[in-house]
């Protein structure tokens, strides 16, 4: 019932990045949601108020919880994105976990592409990181998708928060390095699938727009 | 009372090069959970045909009656959550899991001291030491002491062990036998390690453990 729903606060950047995974969730779900997103010149004192000193952070009825995955997992499981069995929730997190991995390494060619100018640094950076990245990761979620039938899901028959995870950041990529998805075409059709989902759909077309 | 009879166990097998590394964390909560596991060492001479059958071309990977599964977070979770040592509510369990994230992040920069320190690649140990090493350390560690008195249970969440437990026992007490010293300033930490390693079937396995 309304009343024993917690309140839920999720504080982060005005970005998609790390907490887009979690705000779809709260979209899919129909559950109501604050959605803070903290302005550049607040975040040095607000830092000090949170966790670990980083975003995403959820607040639950006031109580802070930090890092991303954890956050998605937590609501995941709550709204029934998880997997149906405990071996499929060990699969979304193991691919979730692989996929975190392709981030960090990817993340230095994001921070360099999305800022103004400086086009040597981001083709160098394009070659000896982004792409790299790339073909060790992705290769690896393809074999996943493959494995799993082809069937627009990375684990089992149904959408899971990894689906919601991996669609987003596809996206992402493919602003900075147009074309490099060819490759993986199961992968491609779990993001056409994801974000053709009627209400992921609804939230890409209003949400705010930002390049990571 | 538990309905499992013995026959109905699955079969564990746990796939890790003959080190501790990524492989003793799992290991540990199989041991903690009285799960009877296989402890696979795999050679380097095997592993280029043994990754080929792996999902992701990497160790560890757990294998459950005969089904993969890889990550050792994710392997970690999956037995922990079974065996009651992934917290005691759906919160605590989500806390579990951002303190293990967060280690991780912690190693990730760490990991550039401590390879060298374990003689894996090459580089300036002193130099990395100080880009890489003591400021990972202390921006990590403080925030470790913080959670534990604030817990106040002398385990990182709720009143009893879970996995990150045996993750940040594992980690801290490394650290402090390969570089000593290094987490003096941190007494909290190595107290929680011993803790931790004092439970009876930790104990066990690290006395009777091949590395």
């Amino acid at each position: 019932s309304k009343s024993e729903m917690p309140s839920y606060k999720l504080n982060y950047f005005d970005a998609r990045g790390y907490a887009e995974v979690s705000r779809q969730l709260f979209v899919l779900s129909d559950t109501p949601y604050e959605d803070n997103r903290i302005p550049r010149d607040q975040w040095p004192e607000l830092k000090k108020t949170m966790p670990f000193g980083n975003i995403p952070v959820l607040e639950v009825d006031g109580k802070q919880l930090p890092q991303s995955l954890a956050i998605a997992r937590y609501l995941a499981k709550q709204f029934g994105f998880y997997g149906k069995t405990a071996f499929e929730s060990a699969w979304v997190d193991a691919i979730a976990d692989q996929f975190k991995d392709c981030l960090t390494e990817i993340r230095p060619f994001l921070f360099v592409a999305k800022s103004d100018g400086n086009e040597a640094e981001k083709e160098r950076m394009k070659k000896e990181v982004a792409l790299p990245a790339i073909e060790k990761h992705f290769g690896l979620l393809e074999k996943a998708a493959k494995n799993n039938g082809a069937n627009g899901h990375f684990v089992g028959e149904s959408l899971t928060f990894v689906d919601l995870l991996v669609s987003d950041f596809v996206g992402t990529f493919e602003a900075f390095l147009p074309g490099f998805s060819a490759p993986y075409p199961a992968v491609t059709s779990i993001r056409a699938k994801t974000i053709a989902t009627p209400k992921i759909k609804e939230w890409i077309a209003k949400r705010n727009v930002t390049p990571t | 009372f538990s309905a499992i009879s013995q026959s109905t166990m699955p079969a564990y097998k746990l796939y890790y090069f003959s080190i501790r590394g990524l492989g003793e964390v799992p290991r540990q909560i199989l041991a903690l959970a009285d799960v009877k596991f296989e402890n696979v060492g795999i050679t380097k001479e095997q592993w280029p045909e043994f990754k080929s059958k792996t999902p992701f071309g990497q160790m560890p990977v757990l294998e459950v009656d005969g089904k993969q599964i890889p990550q050792s977070f994710a392997i970690a979770r999956y037995v922990a959550s079974q065996h009651g040592l992934a917290g005691k509510t759906p919160f605590e369990a989500a806390w579990v899991d951002a303190l293990a994230d967060q280690y991780k992040d912690f190693n990730n920069d760490f990991k550039k001291f401590f390879y060298l320190v374990l003689g894996f690649g090459e580089g300036d140990l002193e130099a990395a030491k100080l880009e890489h090493g003591i400021p990972a350390r202390d921006k990590f560690f403080p925030l470790v002491v913080k959670q534990l008195k604030s817990n106040g249970t002398g385990f990182l969440v709720g009143d009893s062990v879970t996995w990150v437990d045996v993750l940040y026992a594992e980690g801290s007490s490394r650290v402090a036998h390969e570089v000593p010293g290094f987490l003096d300033d941190y007494p909290e930490v190595l107290e929680h390690a011993k803790k931790i390693h004092a439970i009876p079937q930790i104990k066990k396995w690290i006395e009777a453990r091949p590395v």
